[in-house]
């Protein structure tokens, strides 16, 4: 668990980068910082591993203030992945993704069978790679190893500041949908500093959006979507958060809200599997491929049909009437 | 003046080859340690320097100005120095002044050479937990190693030029071959003596060359 308790960041005496930030990350919790450029998101970060020093306040890490903690040590059990990868050039991607297991002393044999699960686990093979140097990787497969290296000694807690940001959108994507599987695997808990909203919605257990340096709302994406806190909030999150909302659920989670209503076997109808995500059922829908979908369970069998109007009763409910507190699944 | 030609010149080479061997080996004597002392101060100085950027400027500017000193000049400087310890001409001062001279491309390149080192790598290092020490070994020098390389090749072709001049303070030498062939306005020894310099810098250039390639990390 990290707790920041009324942690500040003053520069020159008088810049105010963090201001005052009070917050808790659950073990195994995925937590995002979001907000625009200067906001103190990636300073925040960067305090956590004492690549900042912290002005005012404290950082506590699984029940230890930084500060009792040997900086060296403790960055050894953090994995830190950056936006530029931050690979060594000089280094074999063995020898890059083996560095922190190499500076903890592991003996040879470890090392090999971390590293052969590593790159399994972020889908590159091994053998192949092993020997080869970061310049001859593309952009995404760079990143991947970025991640490895960051995963390698097996840290209770991950650091990524904007890791995704410098790659085109279809990778980005890709290796979003891959990042949440490992997180699925590996349960970290993470901190993961960003700009961008949909991705925070996308990935994040928890959004933390800051502005000048101050929290202005620590919420669930669902909460952050469909309650903004202030003015600041909503405008950041944009006109059209309820379509971004979307994204954050599925149709069973509609279905067990709203209900289905009976299927017909008609001609022209159009199946979809009930882990789909709302945002597409709706552009599906606004497409006119059909004017109602089917909906199938995992097994194939069906469960009933919906429509537009299915999609905007779930949204009057979800948004409007449900309160705080109430615990919506995010996936 | 007569007219050099190729048998003069490969008579003279051949009748005098014992000693032109001499001299070469004292030559090669000479900017070898001077290299090898300049390595082992530009180096560590160089690296040092990363950490304190006035004094970088100051060393850097202070060096550049002894690059500028004619050696001629900076050798007749020795003289009166070193004499103090009875040092005065020689193999001594003309040590000092190539190793004097070496100072401004070893030590600037290898200050270029880690001050350029991509800050994210830089910053990744430190935060995967490198302690200073391993961050400049593992990561800062290995990264550097080329531009480093290049300051000590440039240092010694400098070294093997200038160290012909050496021979007027008697630290022998190919030099020794142009000067006593100016006196005796011998054009074959003037030119045999330059010959063998402009051969041993190309040889030496090839050499590095091949070492610099040895010492570069394979992703650079």
């Amino acid at each position: 668990m990290i707790q920041f308790n009324d942690v500040s960041k003053i520069y020159n005496g008088s810049v105010k980068a963090v201001d005052n930030v009070s917050f808790d990350v659950q073990d195994g919790e995925f937590v995002i910082l979001v907000g625009p450029s200067g906001c103190g998101k990636t300073t925040l970060l960067r305090m956590v591993n004492q690549l900042e020093d912290i002005t005012d306040g404290e950082i506590i890490l699984n029940g230890k203030s930084l500060k009792e903690l040997n900086k060296i040590e403790m960055r050894r059990k953090i994995g830190y992945v950056i936006q530029s990868n931050g690979l060594f050039p000089n280094m074999s991607i063995e020898k890059n993704v083996m560095i922190v297991p190499d500076l903890l002393g592991w003996d040879r044999k470890k090392r090999q069978d971390r590293f052969n699960h590593l790159m399994e686990l972020i889908g590159l093979h091994p053998d192949e790679f092993r020997k080869r140097y970061p310049h001859e990787l593309s952009g995404g497969q760079q990143q991947r190893i970025g991640v490895a290296r960051a995963l390698a000694a097996d840290p209770p807690v991950m650091l990524m500041d904007e890791p995704f940001g410098a790659l085109d959108p279809i990778i980005r994507n890709r290796l979003q949908e891959e990042f949440l599987q490992i997180q699925k695997e590996v349960n970290k808990t993470i901190l993961f500093v960003s700009h961008d909203i949909d991705e925070a919605v996308k990935m994040g257990d928890k959004i933390a959006l800051l502005r000048d340096g101050q929290i202005m709302q620590y919420d669930r994406p669902a909460e952050i979507l469909n309650h903004p806190k202030n003015d600041f909030v909503s405008e950041f999150v944009g006109q059209d958060r309820v379509l971004k909302s979307t994204s954050l659920y599925s149709v069973k989670d509609l279905e067990q809200t709203v209900g289905l209503s009976p299927h017909d076997d008609s001609a022209r109808i159009k199946t979809i599997k009930e882990n789909t995500s709302l945002r597409i059922i709706l552009s599906m829908l606004l497409n006119q491929e059909a004017d109602h979908l089917v909906v199938e369970d995992s097994h194939g069998n069906k469960k009933g049909s919906l429509t537009l109007d299915h999609i905007e009763k779930f949204l009057q409910v979800e948004v409007r009437e449900k309160n705080d507190g109430v615990s919506l699944q995010h996936e | 003046m007569e007219v050099l030609t190729i048998t003069d010149f490969l008579n003279y080479f051949t009748n005098n080859s014992e000693q032109i061997f001499d001299y070469t080996l004292e030559h090669i004597q000479l900017v070898g340690l001077a290299i090898i002392i300049s390595i082992l101060i530009g180096v560590p100085l160089g690296i040092y320097l990363t950490t304190n950027d006035e004094l970088a400027s100051t060393v850097l500017q202070i060096t550049s100005i002894i690059m500028t000193i004619p050696s001629i000049a900076l050798f007749g400087i020795m003289i009166p120095i070193l004499s103090i310890i009875g040092q005065g001409i020689g193999f001594l001062p003309a040590l000092i002044a190539l190793i004097l001279y070496s100072q401004l491309p070893i030590i600037r390149n290898t200050y270029t050479g880690i001050k350029d080192v991509d800050p994210n790598i830089r910053d990744a290092a430190q935060g995967i937990g490198m302690t200073t020490v391993q961050r400049l070994w593992k990561v800062e020098i290995p990264n550097a190693m080329p531009l480093i390389m290049a300051g000590v090749r440039t240092a010694t072709i400098l070294n093997i030029g200038i160290g012909a001049i050496a021979a007027y303070i008697g630290a022998g030498g190919l030099g020794s071959l142009i000067n006593q062939g100016i006196s005796r306005s011998n054009n074959t020894m003037v030119l045999v003596g330059a010959i063998v310099v402009s051969i041993l810098a190309i040889i030496a250039d090839l050499v590095l060359k091949y070492i610099q390639k040895k010492f570069t990390p394979k992703g650079g």
